[in-house]
């Protein structure tokens, strides 16, 4: 396999984006349709069913710099959100979150997002207390 | 690193050995299927005084898959978005693999010349020079000029 190119890589991932992908459990796409460099992009992530994020639609900032995807992106809530990987007071998603320490290049915006969801559904986090819905970071 | 494709071998070298007018197009040192590409705005266009940036990407599956092309330079074109991203027949489904790296950035230097606004992908652009043709063509070279390198005199 050869490696594709950063720019060909997110213009993938930009299609597959606009279509939609799984339950609508998440979703992603460019937050400047102008931005060549396709560096910010929006993410939200529908809180899984039987916890306590259940119905919540998250808001995320995803930065894919230059190495992207050699590099991971840098991920941040916009919505407030009480979950261990995640800075209580920037949003941050911490870069020792397992997707983000153990990045991999063929790892993608949803795979990120996909495991973020996984992570508030695990039995030590679905039941944390979360902030009051529509706040912010 | 997969060893690369005798075709892709001999196009590269004959791009580098025989240029076609106007195009360059040099891969990366880091990945041989990803070139780095500029096209001269052909005369009497008005993309004329301006150099157009690109890239381009030869999938795995290349011939049997069309090559991958994108203006990293911003341009006002009826058949080119906002990301640079191309609207062309010979990369999509009129893709041939008798066609070539060489063809393609023809085709693309010929779009310059005769932009299609009836078969748009910029849809705001494509309006705009069907409404008004003279003003769109001067909004193109406005934008080379803001945007473009500067062909040398």
């Amino acid at each position: 396999m050869s490696k594709v190119p950063r720019n060909f890589r997110l213009l993938e991932e930009l299609e597959k984006g606009e279509k939609g992908f799984g339950p609508e459990s998440c979703s992603y796409g460019l937050a400047d349709s102008d931005d060549i460099t396709m560096t910010k992009w929006n993410g939200t992530i529908l809180g899984p069913p039987h916890s306590n994020h259940e119905n919540r639609i998250y808001s995320l900032s995803i930065e894919c710099g230059p190495n992207y995807p050699d590099s991971p992106p840098k991920v941040t809530f916009i919505s407030k959100i009480n979950l261990p990987c995640v800075n209580p007071t920037t949003g941050e998603v911490q870069t020792d979150f397992h997707t983000l320490r153990g990045w991999k290049r063929a790892y993608t915006m949803e795979t990120l997002l996909l495991d973020l969801r996984k992570e508030m559904a695990t039995p030590a986090n679905k039941k944390l207390r979360q902030p009051k819905e529509g706040e912010t970071f | 690193m997969a060893s690369l494709p005798k075709r892709i071998i001999k196009e590269t070298e004959k791009l580098v050995s025989d240029p076609v007018p106007g195009i360059t197009a040099e891969p990366h040192d880091d990945n041989l299927r990803y070139f780095q590409v500029t096209i001269e705005g052909p005369e009497q266009s008005p993309y004329e005084d301006g150099i157009f940036e690109l890239e381009l990407y030869l999938p795995d599956d290349y011939p049997m898959e069309a090559p991958k092309v994108r203006f990293l330079t911003k341009i006002y074109h009826p058949n080119i978005d906002r990301l640079g991203r191309i609207c062309l027949d010979v990369l999509k489904t009129n893709w041939s693999p008798a066609l070539q790296i060489r063809t393609v950035l023809l085709s693309i230097q010929a779009l310059l010349a005769s932009p299609n606004p009836n078969d748009p992908l910029a849809n705001d652009v494509a309006e705009d020079w069907i409404k008004n043709e003279v003003g769109a063509k001067a909004k193109a070279r406005e934008w080379t000029k803001l945007y473009a390198k500067k062909k040398p005199e």
